[in-house]
């Protein structure tokens, strides 16, 4: 148990006693771990350790060609958070800081199937007809970014036409300079529509609603 | 990213809100929740609303190292954590959401949260400060590409990068000095002739050969196309003009209140500061500011927290008198 403290262990457990069913981090690496690769496994396995409703699948990205496209992953570390069904939801890059909190409030979300989001929002995002792909840059140290994290993993959630990517940018410079990402959170839905700021609930989800038509999920 | 810490929110349970609160708090920066532990612990039915991020702009500051009982220093976000514990342990309700149609006037007072009316009987305003901007040419077209009004938050991005810190009081240096740890230099750029930061935090920024401070000098403009590329300064002394190349801008010169919801109901001094009494009191009963919000001469955790004290005692007070009277009166 390198990287969490006893104090946040028994919080942990205590969390986790919540959770209804089993939740699965399927986990991308390499051989050679990246940078953030091997952090990002101990953090995982210590999870793991604290609830026997959390496992962790390991995948290599170069040879597992087969689970890489299956969950359709771009780059390492990454991870998805499984429930019953894969419902979009990924991490790119370490969870650490205050993304750790995410990873822990998605657990549990996926373990009990729901979210926190308005029932207006809810029957909102079920008029999605096209596939909507949400990336939302942060860095580790940034207060306000899980927020902006968290609802789109919830979206994802709460849609099977909705992908939620968490993206560090600082461990992915080439993606955060494809998106001018200079400032965070900053949200990009379907390359098309763009902002800073975590958003309230509301006006996230008309931006949501705004890039709805291009083409991301298979 | 070389020691990598894990932040765990705790507590995170959603507050379905009630029509009747004794004390409403607006703001959860140090001075609400301050606010919150009092008025809680004294039995008081309290609710705190927080537009934003809990914690308010001490949240965004990486080490805090002035408030007394943290010998090493404590993380903005932390101390603003454990706050928020500890007035939930004393049965605090803590809401994110934003406050609308505020009638101070009225009694009790009656408002808006998230669409929702709500009113109470004592009002604490902690709405705090937002970053002042330079407004010179370019920094709103460039905000996010480049100009950015909170480290904590960007700096990771400008890894080996050149940038600009506008404003040498403080925040800037304090500020700078977490930006240190992920860029290749930093320009100071500084109005007056002297930096107005305290010596131990310019001492420590000195100490970085990295750093170059400019005195005396101001930010014209910030240039770039997509983002930012450079900025054009100007020696207040000699006249002379220079571009100097960077990627990013910080821009720590200074605060302004978030007072716009009181705007016509309470006297602000000349740059929008609600003026109190020493009670913290205004000429509305009942109504109480505390924090950055409030004309006073110096902005720091350590006395926002006592005014959350003060604000939070006098709204006892004050419900107590009122509900004396009303049994006076029923009698």
């Amino acid at each position: 148990m390198a990287n969490m403290s006893k104090e946040d262990q028994e919080y942990l457990k205590k969390e986790f006693s919540k959770m209804s069913k089993p939740v699965k981090l399927v986990f991308f690496t390499q051989q050679f771990e990246c940078q953030y690769c091997q952090l990002t496994r101990e953090l995982l396995d210590e999870l793991s350790a604290l609830s026997s409703k959390i496992n962790v699948e390991i995948y290599d990205f170069v040879k597992d060609e087969a689970q890489v496209k299956k969950y359709d992953i771009k780059r390492i570390p990454a991870i998805v958070v499984k429930g019953e069904k894969d419902y979009g939801i990924r991490f790119y890059g370490v969870p650490a800081g205050y993304e750790f909190s995410t990873l822990i409030e998605d657990i549990i979300d996926v373990s009990n199937g729901t979210t926190s989001l308005s029932k207006e929002t809810k029957e909102e995002l079920k008029k999605l007809t096209k596939p909507v792909h949400i990336q939302a840059f942060v860095t580790l140290t940034c207060p306000y970014c899980p927020r902006a994290v968290r609802m789109a993993h919830q979206m994802a959630m709460e849609s099977d036409l909705v992908i939620g990517d968490m993206v560090e940018a600082a461990e992915f410079p080439q993606l955060s300079n494809k998106y001018f990402v200079s400032a965070v959170p900053k949200v990009v839905i379907n390359e098309e529509v763009e902002f800073e700021g975590a958003l309230p609930e509301k006006n996230y989800l008309e931006k949501v609603m705004e890039a709805e038509g291009a083409s991301m999920k298979s | 990213m070389d020691g990598l810490t894990f932040s765990l929110k705790k507590d995170e349970d959603k507050v379905e809100l009630e029509d009747f609160y004794d004390v409403v708090i607006l703001g959860g920066g140090p001075a609400g929740l301050t606010s919150a532990i009092y008025t809680a612990r004294a039995k008081l039915k309290t609710l705190m609303v927080e537009k934003k991020e809990i914690g308010g702009e001490a949240a965004a500051t990486d080490v805090i190292e002035n408030y007394p009982g943290f010998p090493e220093g404590i993380n903005g976000h932390a101390l603003a954590d454990r706050m928020v514990q500890q007035a939930k342990r004393f049965g605090a309700a803590v809401y994110n959401g934003e406050v609308m149609n505020l009638n101070l006037k009225s009694s009790p007072k009656t408002f808006l949260i998230d669409g929702q009316h709500v009113s109470a009987q004592s009002i604490i305003i902690a709405t705090g400060t937002s970053p002042k901007k330079l407004n010179v040419p370019g920094e709103k077209e460039l905000k996010g590409r480049g100009v950015s009004y909170c480290a904590t938050c960007d700096a990771p991005i400008y890894s080996g990068k050149n940038i600009a810190i506008i404003g040498g009081g403080n925040s800037g240096l304090q500020e700078g000095l977490f930006i240190l740890k992920f860029v290749k230099s930093i320009k100071l750029i500084e109005f007056l002739p002297q930096l107005k930061a305290e010596k131990i935090l310019q001492e420590k920024f000195h100490a970085h050969e990295n750093t170059q401070v400019l005195l005396n000098h101001q930010v014209l403009s910030i240039n770039g196309d997509k983002k930012v590329e450079s900025i054009t300064v100007k020696d207040r002394a000699s006249g002379e003009q220079k571009k100097i190349p960077v990627e990013g801008v910080f821009v720590y010169i200074g605060l302004i209140p978030n007072t716009d919801l009181f705007k016509g109901q309470l006297k602000l001094n000349e740059w929008d500061y609600i003026i109190t009494d020493e009670n913290l009191q205004v000429s509305i009963p009942g109504v109480f500011v505390a924090g950055d919000v409030r004309e006073k001469g110096l902005r720091q955790v350590a006395t926002a927290i006592g005014d959350g004290a003060v604000a939070a005692v006098s709204a006892e007070h004050y419900i107590e008198t009122i509900s004396k009277s009303r049994i006076t009166n029923s009698k």
